[in-house]
């Protein structure tokens, strides 16, 4: 690999980790939204693990950005990172990863402000992952000659399929609508035996 | 608004003169309520200032905090709501006392109602209320009622007041918990913004104030700023009301001076031999502290946040040498747990976790572990409730981590250094379990 490639190269895997993260952030938001669980990890390791991936993922983005740029084979203007449609080199497709990294921005800028915004605002920006994802991915198989044949057209297509089922589960798995005396109670029983003793079973659930 | 002309002399109307030094809210005859006609032979009617906003300079010069916790400067809630257009604004009176240590509020409303319904009135003129509520626990109801109807008869109120019972939960005094409950629903704490003065109960900038702030603000529309000032420090002026538990167990509220030395408190003395280990400050939101440190400190927060601490509402416990202070500091922060809200994850989840960590530590021979794990699950909670409730919890925590760490020493070697198993920090019988007792 020659010094004039590695920006290249370096710009694909940033790019194609990106996609891999961006994919496990999506699930992990989904799963926290409903409430679900990944075998041994409490709740709230559920929450910071999307919490952190995505604040990692950012950077594989920033990387992967501006790798392209320094890369001296098509001249990228560094405004087309955030500027949708600002490269001549296949402007319609690095400008839906423009579109995916302003989404990105605009989720993570919004998640950081949260306790200065009302809820509705930041959902309603949060629910923009379901752009964002699909932006990035249509993004990564129209700009990239590797994701559109062999095993990487495979990757591509998992994780098109991991999204697309943790979506239909999500959509399935109604909002849980525990009891708050109930949802207390099982946490306090979970990590105080004598507890549940004390109390009746039925406010206890699994 | 401006506060160029402060009138500092008494308000003419005002029948009363000045009370010298101690005590100012309570009534000169220790624990004998006062009826309408003794209040008003002790400090006349309500000096009401005739316009919206007229007070507030005097509040401002007086330098007046809120007597909830919080110790927010009160002329700036007071602007705010009074600045803010739509023709409708709200006064509460939070007499919500939900600590469970903390007596204060209640004695206020049973033997000075009419210093807290005057209260009521003056900052129900300054911010130009159009509703004004009085919230408070069952137990001081009647005597509210009571009062209410005697300032009924006699025409000197300015607005009606509304009273609201609040559930018997820990949260329910919380500002946004307490608009939810004045508006018909649960009381439950919502996430700011928007806070209660800009949007609160209906949509109405909201003024909410303790029921001790508002008897201070009766006073200082009375006597001035600079009677006011007269006691406590320059940065924070006057009395507070406290409620101290003694060592020996006996519990009393006593007006105290702000400064005052936190040793001539009657929590540092040893009596019939029950020497204080540790002082809890603020109540269980509060701070622990080593019994000699906090011998050396005076009742402000300028003095106590240097250590960590504040004065909070004023719980002032100086925990017997003889009990075991991992246990007590095990039984309220089980208590606390329970009553998360069930609303954030952190809290709900995280505050179990910390009170099964300090159980284990109560108990004999903790693992090596736990005591790291609660460390690390408080920093975990840490700023992520809506409400402050997982923060508060941890600050107890944390503060007794440290200064019962010799403690958590011996019982890791299976022993214990208390002699006497009787809990000692009061705690409501039973833990509430059902979804009413929100409303």
């Amino acid at each position: 690999m020659s010094g004039t490639t590695a920006f290249w190269y370096a710009s694909r895997a940033t790019g194609i980790v990106a996609l891999l993260l961006l994919t496990a952030v999506l699930v992990l938001g989904l799963l926290v939204n409903r409430q679900g669980r990944l075998p041994g990890l409490p709740r709230f390791a559920v929450t910071s693990l999307h919490r952190n991936i995505s604040l990692l993922t950012v950077a594989f983005v920033a990387v992967h950005v501006l790798t392209a740029v320094l890369d001296t084979y098509v001249s990228i203007p560094v405004s087309a990172g955030v500027i949708p449609f600002a490269s001549s080199y296949e402007r319609f497709w690095l400008g839906l990863g423009a579109v995916s990294f302003d989404l990105m921005l605009a989720m993570i800028i919004t998640s950081l402000l949260r306790g200065r915004l009302n809820r509705t605002l930041w959902r309603a920006v949060h629910l923009l992952a379901y752009v964002s994802w699909p932006v990035a991915l249509a993004h990564s198989i129209g700009s990239s000659r590797d994701l559109q044949h062999g095993w990487m057209l495979y990757l591509g297509i998992a994780c098109a399929l991991i999204v697309a089922g943790a979506t239909s589960w999500r959509l399935a798995r109604a909002a849980r609508q525990v009891p708050r005396a109930a949802r207390v109670a099982t946490a306090m029983a979970r990590h105080l035996p004598s507890y549940a003793s004390h109390h009746p079973r039925e406010r206890i659930s699994r | 608004m401006t506060s160029a002309a402060v009138q500092d002399a008494p308000v003419p109307g005002a029948a009363g003169r000045a009370p010298a030094g101690l005590p100012r809210l309570l009534p000169p005859v220790r624990g004998v309520p006062e009826d309408l006609r003794a209040h008003l032979n002790r400090h006349g009617r309500p000096p009401y200032r005739g316009g919206r906003g007229l007070l507030i300079p005097s509040v401002e010069a007086a330098g007046l905090t809120g007597r909830g916790g919080a110790a927010f400067p009160v002329h700036r809630k007071l602007r705010i709501v009074a600045a803010a257009r739509g023709g409708r604004a709200v006064v509460v009176a939070n007499g919500a006392e939900s600590e469970p240590a903390s007596r204060k509020d209640a004695l206020l409303l049973r033997v000075a109602p009419h210093l807290v319904l005057d209260g009521i009135q003056l900052a129900a003129e300054a911010i130009g209320a159009t509703d004004a509520h009085l919230y408070l626990h069952p137990g001081t109801g009647r005597e509210i009622m009571r009062a209410l109807a005697e300032r009924h008869a006699a025409g000197i109120d300015w607005l009606a007041v509304t009273v609201t019972e609040a559930p018997p939960r820990f949260l329910a005094g919380q500002e946004s918990a307490l608009v939810n409950r004045l508006g018909g629903g649960p009381a439950w704490p919502t996430f700011v913004p928007p806070r209660v003065t800009e949007r609160g109960l209906g949509g109405a900038p909201t003024l909410v104030q303790n029921v001790e702030t508002l008897a201070h603000l009766a006073l200082i529309a009375r006597y001035g700023p600079g009677w006011f000032r007269e006691l406590g420090t320059a940065r924070e002026p006057g009395t507070m009301l406290t409620t101290v538990h003694q060592p020996g167990g006996q519990t009393q509220v006593i007006e105290a001076e702000i400064g005052t030395p936190l040793r001539t408190l009657p929590t540092g003395r040893a009596e019939a031999g029950t020497q204080a280990q540790a002082v809890l400050i603020g109540g269980f939101h509060g701070t622990w502290l080593p019994a000699g440190a906090a011998a050396t400190l005076t009742l402000d927060n300028e003095t106590l946040q240097r250590h960590g601490a504040t004065v909070g509402a004023g719980v002032i416990a100086a925990l017997p040498a003889d009990r075991c202070g991992l246990a007590e500091a095990a039984r309220v922060t089980r208590y606390l747990a329970a009553e998360s809200a069930g609303q954030c994850g952190p809290c709900l989840n995280g505050l179990p976790a910390i009170a099964g960590a300090l159980a284990e530590l109560a108990g004999p021979g903790p693992r090596r572990a736990t005591r790291q794990n609660a460390e690390r699950w408080a920093g975990l909670v840490t700023g992520r409730g809506a409400c402050g409730h997982p923060d508060g919890t941890v600050r107890f925590v944390r503060s007794a981590l440290a200064v019962f760490a010799p403690e958590i020493g011996l019982h890791e070697r299976g022993q214990c250094s208390a002699t006497n198993r009787r809990p000692f920090l009061p705690l409501p019988d039973g833990i509430p379990t059902t979804e009413d007792d929100w409303a």
